[in-house]
């Protein structure tokens, strides 16, 4: 590397000539192959004399210079798409030169981008791009593509054996050694074949009453077993990794699973119409993206806004968001906003990125969020800076609510001879009729059947001093015609038209005394740390600000266990000072890329009925849904429902069916990412039969997979595709392109085609091949038209436009109704209702799940294990809203702290009990949160183990490794407050065991001196790191985890590389991984069968479990940890780390690096 | 030693070389408040440039964070320790001495050498912050009492480079139709002169090569009117290249003297150094001052007052909002009626973008598609 050499450099090290080994394709050859052929030509060339004189003015020599030249030239160039799931997505321009990418570049396309009426974004969207979508150049040619079809050797025995299996209907556990199995290199077709035969046979085997006796003797939940439905598909689980990155290859999956029932059809010979398909996954939810308490709310998914919507607001609220490092494409909008006057506050647990880009920045005790915007809301309305009248039309806030049953109170029990007319605003289906199509949905739709769930209430009308019934027609603008003076702050005792008279007050008052009694800005900053004086300055800033607020949450505080409570508390905050629906005040919730129903028209293509198909990929298809979609949280959490002491608290709408067969495509998230990992890898995956996976890269999913499929990368797509996101406003396009596939890959869909048409062949039934009749005729656009005709944004572009531009590097606007799209829009104009059952914004929840939960108003809960406190108890003074059922109710002794305990325990204690209580584990040495937040170096996984990208994450990257410890250029790191490091004798770039609640992590089951838990047991690098406080400590998310194979080769190879030898998995962990820490968590709250909110795609309002909108949404943030030294931080475990030892560290500063820090090196004179 | 004159320190100094000024002078403005750390400059360097053999450890272009961060390790603190406290009057000019000028006799600029290991981990430091952070913390005002910030560098293609004053080969030369930098791979005989000398650390040492190698400023891009690939990928937008005049011949038109010369916002770093260094920074508004004053002089403090101020100057945000619009040189700019608009050498233009990016509003029903228009599909 330099001249002193140290063997560091040209001497040739494995490592570096392992990661530099694609440099021929770089086309990098230039220097000394020029200077070598000009050589050749004149021998004596550079000793011949030449003068220069002074080089600042001439240069004789200047015909090397083409040398640079030649290295930027290329032959040609071609755009495609790069879509990690980050809400970006970026039209990349690759240059080719010999028919390889040399180089990755932006399109500058932006700008031009279109809607359907002449609107045109301008250049200020130029550039999109990030360095991941720059080295992708290194991964398309990378040495861990999947490269064919690839088929683990003992599952291949399996299937050649015939499916073997036991009494109980299990394989020989001899077949499945997962993770540290042979891997053989199959053909296509033969794949193809193997995965429709696995799929056949677990099919026949989890079957009617014989498969359902099998299930039972495996020892799954009963209630499992029936949600099967007799049905062995149901067993199947498929899953199209954020599937909205993909309207036609990754949906393809969820397609596939509608076109199960046909085998089901044929398995149990039940009717079309009685035949089920296998089940699919969520996503959205899955990631914990999904902020649950928005439909709580507001009745929608999510409630956002595009981004580039902050230039229009005064003050905007980055709250548990890294912005800077999540939203990279996006950051411009707001320091560009900043400069022409925005004030930004940022609401973080440390001093972050985006606390660097802030006016102000407090800094909360991870996971109190809600506590932080219940002190704001009690700041707004002790001093009376709420908008009464806004509150009055838009929210249930002035509702009263009989304080006898908690239940709101209905106009005929109190108003006499009340007649309840139908409300207006929202068209209702009659049984069996059907809703009309998305893209012409101009008002709400509703089951007839539901019509009980839209009751009016009623409120206290002060001029007339009696109660007046409010229905869902009367809100918004409309409420003025009432004529009527709601009393928000009603407290008094009614006389029902029965006779009895009972106590009854407005949700606003109850949520007041509730605020007042707990969450004054001194309580607020006991609970979360930030100071009372901030709290009340912050709250006065957002109601001085109405209309102009952004509230821009983000993933953090999501991923807690509290976390709809902390979206209930928000939209308070929001509502109180009128900022929801407008451009620049608003709500929005920035994790993870969901919003498919931007794509309204999907059920076109991903619930076609199988019995029915329609050949023609643009033809009019009928749609009939055979699905049954489930959370992957159950299966998270060891593929059963929550069932603590003698309560099931899985509602029946949500629950799972046991998992026999998984197929996933474009995702690492369900193996390789998962929370709590290793229970996941140890205990759950060895019930299942059928593991595949679909992808370009191997990755920790495919380390334990029993087919992988090698997928095209995006630059060598050969069939199109399209998706768009939450955040910005394009629908993007990804072209087919001129690159030849460098391997043995096929295309996402014809995948699914190619199983599909194996399936045809076993059934003998040929609409499996035509469901997919489109691939083999390379006519995928048509079905992405028939989804784009359906599709309100979309209807009226024409598919092979917006290819044609995409391949010029140009999207197009989405044709929602505002740029930038801003939810609750409608609603705010006095348009649409909100969706709920009120058709307002609601935060009282009546449900008997939140009552039961004493949730039923927004309290706070303390996180369930990050914490030092009691976990997830509520905190209250006694409050006569709050009565919630108690641990004994159902069986359970109040002073069980467990886990599993801790999820369904309601237990209330004062702000300042809470302060005296402790987090059960602080008695055995364990002292912090652990918290596992996203950053800039990776879209998930997404390229972090490239070598550029790599050496860049993090402060140990090192392309040389000095360090053969190091497992790849770059290592997995606990980020340590100073003084806790040195508390625990541990010093800058020492390594750490990191041990979370023995319970049940790493994984249930643990044993010691197991090789089961020597690759889950979290070792990692430690850096002083003086932005996190005291005792929160937190490890980037975007790493791969430890594997069998990769401890193999870290203790193997002579290189020391955590590298897979059979596999070529690199880890970033010498042992165990981020997701050590963790475990799987289930809400009460989120399983409900009651909860009323919008359907996925449309107007269509519904209740209870629904994919992505209500379910469980885990809680990866929630570990308390301990940690304990492992090793020196030096060079082969030798001393103090370099950096640190020469004092240029924080904490270690040498005198020279102190001056620096105070600038003393420069001394200014008057 | 000639006299030649470093309009940056306000005074003549030292150098091996007479004053020569290229006809063009290549520059790059960044601004730190809208640098996010997010490499992408760095990558677009290093898969355009430096991906072969012998290149493994290079980033001609790199983002550091300061106060922390350093590609090679601590190269700021030990050539600012080499050279001693300085001082600096108040009206910028600048009474310390430059490497030049405390060169040890035998040499041509005070340096110091990296040594192997000190380029072994390039993004040591990220978002360290200055100060400790503990809990219950709340940063209430500018300039915020922690702090760090990001730092991307590339070579500065200086007025007076150290690299070119110290080659024993002469193989180091400015252009004279842009100012770009070059080492002449076909001269250069891997001495590490230019290496050692140049403080800012951006001459590179290829051991496969046996060449010492640098950021050509994408001269091969420039030459075709495009921004070099670091502006081109800056997806913070926080970079504009073009052609800087000195002072005295400073265009207002002109985006680059707009921002250097006429408002004064972007300074040069470390120009104490006296390099004359042709990469200009918009100083972090929130970093502590006395340590800007040490990296960018006694004219931060005029600088982030100005900046702070823009919120009330329109042409200056359009020029703001510009900067990374169009992969394009901009010669020229107006902004006029909420419009921001650049132009090339002969004055066409090449780009306009709204300074506020406008609302619009669609109709809730297509009655011509059959289409519903919403926020909430």
């Amino acid at each position: 590397m330099t001249r002193k050499g140290n063997g560091t450099g040209s001497t040739g090290h494995h490592a570096e000539v392992d990661l530099f080994r694609r440099r021929m394709l770089q086309g990098l050859l230039g220097l000394g192959a020029v200077a070598a052929s000009d050589a050749v030509a004149a021998p004596l060339r550079f000793f011949k004399p030449m003068h220069v004189d002074n080089p600042l003015a001439h240069y004789p020599n200047r015909d090397w210079e083409r040398a640079y030249r030649d290295i930027f030239k290329a032959d040609s160039s071609f755009v495609f798409l790069c879509a990690p799931n980050d809400t970006h997505n970026c039209l990349l321009r690759a240059y080719v030169k010999n028919g390889v990418i040399t180089r990755i570049g932006p399109t500058y396309g932006y700008g031009k981008a279109e809607d359907l009426y002449g609107n045109r974004a301008s250049h200020r969207w130029d550039p999109r791009i990030c360095q991941k979508g720059l080295a992708l150049v290194r991964r398309i040619y990378g040495d861990r593509r999947v490269k064919a079809p690839m088929v683990r050797r003992g599952f291949k025995a399996w299937a050649d054996a015939g499916f073997p299996r036991g009494a109980d209907g299990k394989p020989d556990p001899k077949y499945f050694e997962r993770g540290k199995d042979k891997w053989l290199r199959v053909s296509w077709d033969d794949a193809y074949a193997l995965t429709a035969r696995a799929l056949d046979n677990i099919t026949r085997t989890y079957s009617g009453p014989q498969g359902a006796r099998l299930l039972q003797a495996q020892g799954y939940d009963p209630a499992m077993v029936e949600a099967l439905e007799g049905a062995g598909t149901q067993t199947i689980k498929l899953r199209g990794g954020m599937a909205f990155l993909g309207a036609t290859r990754i949906f393809g999956l969820y397609r596939f699973a509608n076109m199960m029932a046909l085998a089901d059809a044929a398995v149990r010979g039940v009717k079309p119409e009685e035949s089920v398909g296998a089940r699919g996954w969520d996503s959205y939810s899955w990631h914990t993206d999904l902020p649950p308490g928005h439909p709580m709310v507001t009745g929608a998914q999510t409630n956002d806004f595009d981004l580039f919507a902050v230039e229009h607001s005064k003050l905007c609220l980055v709250w548990g968001m890294n912005w800077i490092t999540t939203k990279m494409p996006d950051s411009h909008w707001l320091t560009e906003a900043r400069l022409k006057g925005t004030k930004v506050v940022a609401i973080t647990v440390e001093y972050s990125a985006t606390a660097t880009k802030a006016d102000e920045a407090v800094i909360i005790r991870p996971g109190t969020d809600p506590a932080f915007a219940l002190g704001l809301a009690q700041v707004i309305i002790s001093k009376r800076l709420h908008d009464d009248g806004w509150v009055a039309r838009n929210t249930d806030l002035p509702f009263l609510v009989r304080m006898d049953t908690l239940q709101p109170l209905r106009p005929a029990e109190v108003i006499g001879n009340y007649q309840s007319a139908r409300p207006a605003n929202v068209t209702f289906l009659k049984k069996g009729e059907k809703a009309p199509p998305v893209a012409q949905q101009k008002m709400q739709v509703i089951a007839e059947s539901m019509a009980g769930d839209l009751q009016p209430f009623v409120i206290w009308d002060k001029k007339a001093r009696k109660a007046a019934a409010v229905t869902r027609d009367d809100w918004g603008p409309a409420f003025a015609k009432l004529g009527v003076e709601p009393d928000v702050r009603a407290k008094l005792k009614v006389k029902l038209v029965d006779g009895s008279e009972v106590e009854v007050r407005t949700v606003f008052s109850l949520m007041e005394q509730y605020l007042n009694e707990n969450f004054t800005p001194k309580q607020t900053e006991q609970i979360t740390g930030a100071p009372a004086k901030a709290i009340e300055s912050l709250a006065v800033q957002i109601a001085r600000n109405p209309e102009k607020t952004l509230f821009a949450m983000g993933m953090g505080p999501n991923q807690f266990f509290n976390s709809d409570l902390k979206d209930r508390a928000v939209f308070l905050v929001a509502a109180l000072t009128r900022n929801l629906g407008f451009p620049g005040g608003n709500v929005g919730s920035y994790a993870g890329n969901y919003r498919a129903a931007l794509f309204g028209g999907m059920p076109t293509f991903a619930l076609e009925d199988p019995f029915n198909v329609q050949p023609d990929p643009a033809g009019k298809a009928s749609v009939r849904k055979t699905i049954h979609y489930e959370s992957l949280h159950y299966y998270n959490y060891g593929d059963r429902p929550l069932r603590v002491a003698n309560k099931v608290f899985t509602g029946h709408g949500h629950m799972p069916t046991p998992t026999k067969a998984m197929w996933l495509n474009n995702s690492n998230s369900v193996i390789g990412n998962v929370k709590w990992h290793y229970d996941v890898v140890h205990n759950t995956l060895p019930r299942i039969e059928l593991i595949a996976y679909s992808d370009w890269w191997w990755t920790g999913s495919c380390e334990y997979s029993d087919i992988v499929f090698g997928c095209d990368s995006w630059a060598e797509f050969k069939h199109p595709d399209m998706t768009a996101s939450c955040t910005n406003p394009f629908v993007q396009m990804y072209p087919r392109t001129p690159l030849k596939r460098i391997f043995d890959t096929r295309s996402d869909i014809e995948i699914i085609a190619g199983v599909s048409h194996a399936l045809a062949r076993i059934y003998n039934d040929p609409r499996f091949s035509e469901m997919f009749k489109g691939v083999a005729e390379d006519r995928v656009e048509g079905y992405l038209q028939r989804i784009v005709d359906a599709s309100p944004a979309l209807r009226g572009y024409k598919v092979e436009d917006l290819l044609a531009r995409a391949e010029q590097g140009v999207p197009a606007l989405m044709n929602n109704r505002t740029y930038p799209r801003a939810s609750s829009y409608e609603q705010q104009k006095g348009e649409q209702p909100w969706h709920t059952r009120s058709g307002r914004l609601e935060f009282y929840r009546p449900e008997p799940e939140f009552v039961a939960s004493g949730e039923n108003m927004v309290v706070y809960r303390e996180p369930v294990d990050s914490t030092f406190y009691e976990p997830n108890v509520i905190v209250a003074r006694p409050h006569p809203a709050i009565r919630p059922e108690k641990p004994q109710d159902f069986g359970l002794r109040p002073d069980d702290l467990s886990t599993e305990a801790r999820q369904v325990r309601n237990v209330v204690l004062t702000g300042e009990e809470l302060l005296r209580s402790k987090h059960p584990l602080r008695a055995k040495n364990f002292s912090h949160i652990y918290h596992t937040p996203k950053y800039r170096h990776g879209a998930h996984t997404t390229p972090v183990d490239t070598d550029f990208t790599s050496v860049l994450f993090g402060p140990f990257g090192d392309v040389y490794r000095h360090d053969k410890r190091l497992p790849s250029v770059t290592e997995g790191y606990v980020d340590m407050n100073p003084a806790d490091a040195r508390a625990l004798g541990v010093d800058d770039g020492d390594y750490v065991w990191v041990d979370a609640d023995p319970e049940d992590r790493p994984y249930r089951g643990w044993k010691p001196g197991t090789e089961e838990l020597k690759i889950s047991r979290l070792l990692l690098r430690v850096r002083f790191y003086p932005g996190t406080p005291r005792n929160v400590a937190r490890t980037w998310h975007n790493m791969y985890g430890a594997t069998f194979g990769s401890v193999r080769g870290h203790e193997g190879r002579e290189d020391g590389l955590a590298k897979n030898p059979e596999t070529n998995y690199q880890a970033m962990f010498r042992y165990g991984s981020h997701q050590s820490a963790t475990r799987a968590w289930l809400r009460p709250t989120l399983m409900t069968d009651s909860l009323v909110h919008k359907d996925m795609f449309g107007q269509v309002i519904a209740k209870g479990f629904a994919p992505d909108i209500h379910c469980p949404v885990g809680a990866p943030r929630e570990a308390f940890v301990r940690f304990s030294k492992a090793e020196q931080g030096g060079v082969g475990g030798e001393g103090l780390w370099r950096p640190a030892a020469l004092g240029f560290r924080p904490t270690y500063e040498n005198a020279a690096m102190k001056q620096y820090l105070g600038g003393a090196f420069i001394k200014v004179r008057s | 030693m000639a006299k030649v004159k470093n309009w940056q320190l306000k005074r003549e100094m030292d150098y091996p070389y007479d004053e020569h000024r290229p006809k063009r002078q290549w520059s790059i403005i960044f601004d730190l408040n809208k640098c996010i750390a997010c490499q992408t400059c760095t990558l677009a360097c290093k898969t355009t440039w430096t991906s072969g053999k012998g290149q493994e450890y290079m980033f001609w272009n790199n983002v550091e964070t300061k106060p922390y961060g350093s590609y090679p390790l601590a190269w700021d603190v030990r050539i600012l320790e080499k050279l001693g406290k300085q001082e600096w009057a108040r009206n910028a000019t600048y009474q310390g001495k430059t490497i030049f000028e405390s060169a040890p006799p035998t040499e041509r600029a005070l340096h110091y050498a990296p040594v192997d290991e000190d380029w072994m981990y390039p993004n040591v430091g990220e978002d360290d912050c200055a100060g400790t952070v503990n809990q219950g913390g709340h940063v209430g005002a500018l300039p915020h009492d922690k702090w760090f910030f990001y730092l991307p560098r590339t070579c500065a293609h200086c007025t007076y480079p150290a690299c070119l004053a110290a080659c024993p080969r002469k193989a180091i030369y400015k252009r004279e139709e842009d100012g770009i930098v070059l080492i002449d791979q076909s001269r250069c005989k891997g001495y590490g002169e230019c290496v050692r000398a140049c403080p800012y650390k951006k001459s590179m040492y290829n051991p496969h090569t046996r060449t010492s190698e640098k950021c050509v400023g994408c001269y091969p891009a420039v030459e075709q009117g495009l921004q070099p690939q670091c502006v081109v990928n800056c997806i913070g937008k926080i970079r504009i290249m073009g052609f800087i005049n000195p002072p005295w011949n400073a265009r207002e038109d002109n985006p680059v003297d707009y921002l250097v010369h006429k408002k004064q916002i972007a300074l040069p770093y470390y120009p104490q150094l006296g390099l004359e260094p042709n990469i200009y920074y918009i100083p972090p508004i929130h970093a502590d001052r006395e340590y800007l004053h040490q990296m960018f002089g006694p004219l931060v403090d005029g600088a982030v007052e100005r900046y702070r101020q823009l919120t009330s100057d329109p042409v200056a945000q359009g020029l703001l909002v510009l900067m990374g619009s169009t992969d394009r040189i901009i010669h020229g700019f107006k902004v006029k009626d909420g419009t921001a608009r650049g132009y090339d050498e002969k004055g066409a233009e090449l780009v306009s973008v709204p300074v506020v990016e406008p609302v619009m509003e669609r109709l809730a029903w297509d009655e011509k598609l059959g289409a519903v228009r919403n926020n909430t599909p």
